[in-house]
C-alpha cells in the first residue's frame, strides 16, 4: 500500500504547488545566469589563500587617505571602499596583491535584483515569502517522494540507477531525468525551505557582534600593521570583510568579518581584543545562500539552472502522464449488473487500461454489453457470462496499485453462476518478474468452481502487437466475436496468407485423431510451438492449431470434432493439396535454450508441439514427456516415433495415462505421483512445459501449485514469472 | 557692442560656475551608522537634510539601492517623487541587524550651525517605518559626536574628515 501513498502524495504536493514552482524555476532559470556573467568578469582573483590580511592592510593605507571598508565577495572579487589622496570616494574592486583598482563596482544591476525579489516573495511581501517558502518546503517532499517511487520502481535501493524500461517519453524521461535531477533538485530544496525559514523569522539567526571591554584596551606597545600577529595569520580566502577604525582613537578598532567568526583587533598594538564564533545557524544560512545562489561556484549555478530547466520538465511531464492515466478511463454504458462482458483491468502507469478501453469499445460496437473496470472493483456482476483481464504486474511482481485487492475479493465474492475468463499479462521480460501477477490471478482463479478459463493465459512482451493478436486471435476464436482492429494493426488480409502444401494425412483412427505433415511452398519459417491460424471458410473465422516440427515439415495433431469447421476442413485435406494459412510466432512457448532438463506435460492432440520439440533435441537436453489419451489406440499414433525417438535418446522417459481403460488414470495423476521429481527439478532450473486442453491445464496446476509452495517454498506464479512453466493450451 | 557680449557671456559663465565653486565650500563627514540587532529584511535609510521648518532640503545618502522600496520611507519618498535628483552617487547597499556602514557624506559649510537638521529615517519591509529613527540639530558638536537611535539605528557617529 505504501507505493499508493508515494504516488498519490507525489501527485497532490505536485498539483498544490505547480503554479508555484513554475514562477520560482522561471525565475530561478534566470538567476542562475546571474553568478555567471559576474564570473565573466576579469576582477576575480584566483589566489586569495596567498595573500595575508597583513600584505594588504599596510599597500592600502599607503595608497588611500582613508580606508573605510574592505569586503570579499563570494565571487571572489575584493572590493574597497575609501576615500583616495584627493579626497574623492572610492568603490571599486582592487587587486588584492598590489591594491590597484581593477574596476569600479556597477550599480548592482536592476534586472536581476528585480528577479530575484519575484523569486522570493513574487512581490508580495511576507504573504510571498511564506507561499515560497512553502513551495520550497514541499518541492523537499516531491523529492522524497519521488525518491521512493524510484527506489520501488527499480525494485531496490541498489538497482537505483540500473537500466530504466523504456514505456512512453513522459514517463521514461520522467524517471530518468528525475534521478539525476533528484539530488540538486533536494538540494536547491533543503536550502531553499531553510532560507525562507530564516527570513520569516521562523528560525532565529541573530549576529552578535564583538563584545569589547573599552576599559581594557591599551594603547601600547605600539606594532606596525603587518607585524600583527592576527593579520599574519589570515589569509584573504577567510576574510568576509574587514571594517577600518572608525577614527584614531584607540577606542576604535578593525573589526574582521571572517567566514566563521568574527575578531576585533587593535589598531595599535593588533592585540585581538574580541572574538565570536558565529552561531551554527549562521553558517548554515551561508551554506543554504551558497547552494541555493551558486554564487561561489560557476559549475554549480550550471547545475542549478539545469535543474531548473528539469522542474519545468517534470511539471510537463507529470501532467502529461496524468492526463494519459485520466483520459483513458472509458465511460460505461451500462450498468455492471446488466452485463455480459466484465473487463478488469489491473493497471500502474495507464496503458493496460488503453488495451482494455480498445477491447471495451470494440464489444460495445458490436452490440455487446460490456462493462469495464478496476480489478479492485471486482464484485458480484449478475449478468456477467465472462470476465476479460488485463493486468500488468509492479516492482517485484506484484499486484498493481488498482488490483491489490482482487484475489482476495474473487474468493469472497464467487458469481452465483457458471462464468469463464480469460487473463492478458502485460509486462516486459527485461524485468525477472515477468507477468508474475497475471499469473498469480490466473492461478487463483483455475482454483474456483464457478469460473472455467476461456482459453489460456497470454502474456504481452513490451506491448508486442503480435503477442496482442495472439491473444485476441484465441479469445475471438472462443468467444466468436471479431475483435476487429485490436490491437491496432493492418487488418491481415488473405494475400498475405502464405501457400502450404500438404505432404499426407494419416486419416482419423477409431478415436477421430489424425496427423498431418504439411510442407511450405517456400523456406519454412515456424518453430515446434508456433501456431498455424487457418480459414476454412475464408471469412474472419480462424482456427489455430500447435505446430510440431518433425523431419522438416509442419506436423499437425488433429481430433475430429462433430461438425468442427477447422477439423473438418483439414481432415478432408489430401496429399498435395494447397493450403492457404499463416504461421503466429508463438515464442513463449518455444523448447528452452538453457534448462537443465524439459518437462512436457499434454493430454490429447496437446502432443503435436512436443513431438516436433524432441525430434528438434539434438542438444539431447532431458526430456521427460508425460502425455495422456483415452487409450492405447489413440496412443498408437505416436508410439513408433517415440519409441524411435527414445532409442536415440532425444526424449528420456515417455509416461503414459489412458483415462478411458479400467484403471483409468490421467495425466495429472501421473504428475502427482512425480511430485518430489518435479520440485526438485524446478530448484533445478528445469522448465515444465504444458499443452493440451484447458481443463488438464487447470487440473496440473493445482496439483503444481501445492508442489510449489510445500516443496519449494515459492508459489507456482515464481516459476511461471521466470519461464520455468510455460503453457499453451486450448 | 562687441564688448557688452564678451562681458555678458563672462557673467554667464561665471553665473553657471557659481555652484561649483559652491561645492568647493562642501566638508566631508564619515558618517557610522551602527544598526541594533533586530531579524528580518534588510532596513532601507536615508539621510537627509531638514530645515528648521522640518521641510527636505536635500538627500545625503541612502542605504538600499532597489528603489521599488523607496516607498516605504513615507515622508522621504513625497518628497523624493516630487523632487527626483540622482542619488546613484549617494547610494549604498541596506542594512541589516548588527551591520554598520561608514559612509562619505558632503555637507555645505553654510548649513552648519544654521538651524538645519539630520533625519535619518528608516524602514524594514513590514515592520515599523520610524521618521525620526534619528534626528539631530546640525552644529558643530553633533558632527564629532555619538547619538542614540531610536529604532533599528543603535547609534550615529560622525568625524570629520
Amino acid at each position: 500500500m505504501t507505493k499508493t501513498l508515494w504516488r498519490y502524495s507525489h501527485l497532490t504536493l505536485a498539483i498544490s504547488s505547480f503554479l508555484f514552482l513554475l514562477l520560482a524555476a522561471l525565475t530561478g532559470i534566470i538567476l542562475s545566469v546571474e553568478p555567471i556573467t559576474q564570473k565573466a568578469k576579469i576582477y576575480g582573483v584566483h589566489n586569495l589563500d596567498e595573500v595575508t590580511v597583513a600584505d594588504l592592510l599596510p599597500k592600502l593605507k599607503a595608497k588611500y587617505d582613508e580606508v573605510t571598508t574592505i569586503s570579499v565577495e563570494s565571487n571572489r572579487f575584493v572590493q574597497i571602499q575609501a576615500i583616495d589622496k584627493s579626497g574623492d570616494d572610492v568603490k571599486a574592486y582592487i587587486d588584492p596583491r598590489t591594491g590597484n583598482v581593477l574596476g569600479v563596482v556597477g550599480k548592482k544591476n536592476e534586472f536581476f535584483q528585480w528577479i530575484t525579489t519575484f523569486h522570493r516573495s513574487l512581490f508580495l511581501h511576507e504573504t510571498g515569502r511564506f507561499f515560497i517558502g512553502l513551495t520550497a518546503f514541499l518541492l523537499m517532499l516531491i523529492a522524497i517522494s519521488g525518491i521512493m517511487l524510484t527506489i520501488q520502481r527499480q525494485r531496490g535501493f541498489r538497482r537505483f540507477f540500473s537500466k530504466i524500461h523504456k514505456d512512453g517519453f513522459s514517463q521514461y524521461y520522467h524517471v530518468v531525468l528525475g534521478r539525476i535531477l533528484l539530488i540538486p533538485i533536494f538540494i536547491i530544496a533543503i536550502s531553499g525551505t531553510y532560507l525562507s525559514l530564516n527570513t520569516l523569522g521562523i528560525l532565529k539567526t541573530v549576529k552578535e557582534s564583538v563584545d569589547v571591554n573599552l576599559d581594557l584596551i591599551k594603547s601600547a606597545p605600539e606594532k606596525k600593521i603587518q607585524d600583527f600577529a592576527a593579520f599574519k595569520n589570515i589569509k584573504l580566502v577567510e576574510v568576509e570583510s574587514i571594517e577600518f577604525p572608525f577614527s584614531e582613537d584607540v577606542e576604535d578598532y578593525f573589526i574582521l568579518k571572517l567566514k566563521d567568526r568574527e575578531l576585533a583587533v587593535n589598531q595599535i598594538t593588533g592585540d585581538v581584543l574580541a572574538e565570536s564564533k558565529y552561531p551554527f545557524n549562521i553558517l548554515l544560512t551561508n551554506l543554504s545562500l551558497d547552494l541555493h545562489t551558486g554564487r561561489t561556484n560557476i559549475l554549480w549555478a550550471i547545475v542549478l539552472g539545469i535543474s531548473c530547466i528539469g522542474i519545468l520538465f517534470f511539471i510537463y511531464s507529470g501532467f502529461a502522464i496524468t492526463l494519459k492515466r485520466i483520459s483513458i478511463r472509458t465511460k460505461n454504458k451500462y450498468r455492471s449488473a446488466e452485463c455480459k462482458y466484465i473487463i478488469l483491468v489491473g493497471s500502474e502507469n495507464g496503458s493496460t487500461y488503453a488495451y482494455a478501453s480498445a477491447i471495451h469499445k470494440l464489444l460495445l460496437k458490436s452490440g455487446e454489453k460490456s462493462y469495464l473496470t478496476a480489478l479492485n472493483n471486482y464484485g458480484i456482476f449478475e449478468q456477467a457470462e465472462q470476465l476479460i483481464i488485463l493486468t500488468s504486474t509492479y516492482g517485484l511482481g506484484e499486484a498493481p496499485v488498482n488490483a491489490s485487492r482482487f484475489i482476495k475479493l474473487v474468493a469472497e465474492y464467487p458469481q452465483k453462476q457458471n462464468i469463464l475468463y480469460s487473463v492478458l499479462g502485460f509486462g516486459s521480460r527485461a524485468y525477472p518478474d515477468f507477468c508474475k501477477f497475471a499469473f498469480d490471478i490466473h492461478n487463483s482463479l483455475s482454483k474456483q468452481s464457478w469460473i472455467k478459463p476461456l482459453i489460456d493465459i497470454h502474456t504481452v512482451n513490451d506491448k508486442s502487437p503480435q503477442d496482442l493478436q495472439l491473444w485476441a486471435e484465441s479469445w475471438a476464436q472462443q468467444s466468436e466475436i471479431k475483435l476487429t482492429g485490436f490491437p491496432e494493426l493492418k487488418i491481415i488480409k488473405p494475400t498475405l496468407l502464405k501457400r502450404f502444401i500438404v505432404q499426407s494425412n494419416s486419416g482419423t483412427n477409431t478415436e477421430g485423431t489424425f496427423q498431418l505433415k504439411i510442407n511450405s511452398s517456400g523456406k519454412l519459417k515456424a518453430k515446434s510451438g508456433d501456431l498455424l491460424a487457418i480459414y476454412p471458410a475464408n471469412d474472419h473465422r480462424e482456427r489455430l492449431y500447435s505446430i510440431g516440427i518433425v523431419d522438416n515439415a509442419i506436423q499437425l495433431s488433429v481430433r475430429l470434432h462433430h461438425d468442427g469447421l477447422g477439423s473438418g476442413y483439414l481432415n478432408n485435406l489430401k496429399a498435395k493439396d494447397l493450403l492457404q494459412a499463416k504461421v503466429l510466432k508463438n515464442p513463449h512457448f518455444y523448447f528452452p535454450n538453457k534448462a537443465s532438463k524439459v518437462i512436457m506435460i499434454s493430454n490429447g492432440t496437446g502432443i503435436a508441439p512436443f513431438l516436433g520439440m524432441i525430434d528438434q533435441n539434438v542438444e539431447h537436453t532431458p526430456c521427460f514427456l508425460f502425455c495422456g489419451f483415452r487409450n492405447k489406440l489413440s496412443y498408437d499414433l505416436y508410439n513408433d516415433f517415440l519409441n524411435d525417438q527414445l532409442s536415440k535418446s532425444k526424449v528420456s522417459q515417455v509416461n503414459v495415462a489412458y483415462s478411458r481403460v479400467v484403471n483409468k488414470q490421467y495425466v495429472s495423476d501421473l504428475i502427482s505421483l512425480e511430485a518430489e521429481f518435479i520440485s526438485k527439478s524446478l530448484m533445478d532450473a528445469a522448465v515444465i512445459m504444458i499443452c493440451g486442453s484447458l481443463s488438464m491445464q487447470k487440473d496440473i496446476v493445482k496439483i503444481l501449485e501445492e508442489v510449489c509452495l510445500t516443496k519449494t517454498g515459492h508459489p507456482l506464479s515464481f516459476y511461471q514469472s521466470r519461464n520455468q512453466v510455460l503453457t499453451d493450451c486450448y | 557692442m562687441n564688448n557688452l557680449i564678451k562681458i555678458s557671456l563672462l557673467f554667464c559663465a561665471l553665473v553657471f560656475l557659481k555652484p561649483t565653486n559652491s561645492s568647493a565650500q562642501n566638508a566631508k563627514y564619515k558618517c557610522m551608522i551602527q544598526m541594533t540587532n533586530y531579524m528580518g529584511e534588510g532596513a532601507y535609510i536615508v539621510v537627509s537634510l531638514i530645515d528648521a521648518k522640518s521641510q527636505y532640503v536635500k538627500t545625503l545618502y541612502v542605504l538600499g539601492s532597489d528603489k521599488k522600496w523607496y516607498n516605504s520611507l513615507k515622508e522621504w519618498h513625497k518628497y523624493y517623487a516630487k523632487k527626483p535628483s540622482n542619488i546613484s552617487a549617494i547610494t549604498g547597499a541596506s542594512l541589516t541587524g548588527g551591520d554598520r556602514s561608514v559612509s562619505n557624506i558632503d555637507i555645505e559649510k553654510s548649513k552648519i550651525n544654521a538651524g538645519f537638521k539630520l533625519r535619518f529615517e528608516s524602514a524594514v519591509e513590514d515592520k515599523e517605518y520610524f521618521v525620526k529613527d534619528l534626528e539631530i540639530p546640525l552644529t558643530t558638536e553633533t558632527l564629532s559626536a555619538k547619538s542614540e537611535g531610536t529604532g533599528f539605528i543603535r547609534y550615529v557617529r560622525f568625524s570629520p574628515n
